[in-house]
């Protein structure tokens, strides 16, 4: 008898190289960012109706400067890669290029995440 | 050198649960792991189940896991794969018969769904019909497709779901989209549109670095998509 169709674990393991990490990145950073609108919703029902201490917990969590670098992170890296893979679909006969598309959106990204943690350790430091 | 071959083993017959057996040999860096294999078949274990038929690339028969990636055994070095250490397995997403034999009917069986032949009911010309060089150009790539389920095994949509029809069907279909002879394109995009068609490919590339033939797929699944949103097959 053949064995069960079972993938699981084995395919993480499968060595597809960057394209294949951007796009696992994809994915994870897209639930990190619906995690994130999740509390800050939840943050402001309990605020709203209860104004309870519990809203004020959540609050001091996403708006700590360490959770607001990963957020920052997550959300400039999802949108990028997702503006490369959307180029890629409308001009299939870029995707010849995809190497470099994905080095381009490094190249945007480094300064771009790197000037924005710079202007908010700045802010922090002058109390903002 | 001495290489150590890490292999996955599955018999149904003997009742042991699939596992990894390790094999010493002494390599040339110019073998290839094809030729690792048969020696081990021949000198250690008669029983190590795997398929070859030519055993030069173009049969597509002996597409196997090679340190985390598909590759053909018959076309890679042991050179190439910079260590001692070779761990050899199944491709994933397809039931294991024996050892490294997968059941491959899934597989043709999407490969047949995207009707891969000539449709073409107008009355035949007296000679052939003909073709330019430039319309002929334009599908070259996905002709070079020997159907060794590389690419579609490594796909991790296809992982999920075996449904979805998979880069190599795909690539047929490409073959025959962009036939100017072909009358068939309409059916097949239809085909390529439903649920588990080309939709279901995220642009991992996954495919196009597993490909023993090089063919750029994931550019062959995007000119699909966009011939199904546009309607223009140019």
């Amino acid at each position: 008898m053949a064995l069960k169709r079972n993938v699981g674990l084995k395919g993480i393991k499968y060595r597809g190289g960057g394209p294949m990490i951007s796009w696992a990145l994809h994915r994870i950073s897209g639930l990190a960012i619906v995690l994130f609108v999740g509390l800050h919703v939840i943050s402001s029902f309990f605020m709203q109706q209860l104004g309870s201490d519990f809203a004020t917990a959540i609050n001091t969590v996403y708006e700590s400067i360490y959770f607001q670098f990963v957020m920052i992170f997550i959300v400039l890296f999802h949108a990028l890669n997702g503006l490369r893979v959307i180029i890629l679909d409308l001009w299939p006969r870029l995707i010849k290029y995809q190497r470099e598309a994905t080095w381009l959106q490094w190249l945007i990204f480094i300064p771009a995440y790197g000037m924005t943690v710079v202007v908010m350790i700045l802010n922090q430091l002058q109390g903002g | 050198m001495e290489v150590t071959l890490r292999i996955f083993r599955y018999n149904p017959e003997n009742g042991k649960k699939p596992h990894y057996e390790e094999y010493k040999v002494t390599a040339e860096p110019t073998d290839r792991v094809l030729d690792l294999l048969e020696y081990i078949k021949g000198n250690f274990d008669g029983t190590l189940s795997f398929r070859r038929s030519c055993a030069h690339g173009i049969c597509g028969s002996d597409a196997m896991r090679i340190n985390g990636h598909n590759r053909l055994a018959c076309k890679l070095l042991v050179k190439d794969l910079h260590g001692g250490k070779i761990t050899i397995e199944p491709i994933l997403g397809l039931r294991v018969i024996k050892d490294l034999i997968v059941d491959m009917e899934p597989f043709f069986e999407n490969y047949r769904s995207v009707l891969p032949y000539l449709i073409n009911d107008e009355p035949a010309p007296k000679k052939e019909r003909l073709q330019s060089s430039e319309e002929r150009e334009r599908f070259d790539d996905t002709t070079k497709c020997i159907l060794c389920a590389c690419c579609t095994t490594s796909c991790p949509s296809f992982w999920v779901n075996e449904q979805y029809v998979g880069p190599a069907a795909i690539v047929t279909a490409h073959r025959f989209i962009f036939d100017s002879r072909d009358r068939g394109a309409a059916e097949r995009l239809k085909i390529l549109s439903g649920q588990f068609g080309v939709y279901r490919c995220h642009t991992i590339f996954n495919c196009t670095e597993a490909c023993p033939r090089e063919i750029e797929v994931t550019q062959a699944i995007g000119e699909v998509k966009k011939a199904i949103a546009t309607g223009d097959l140019g």
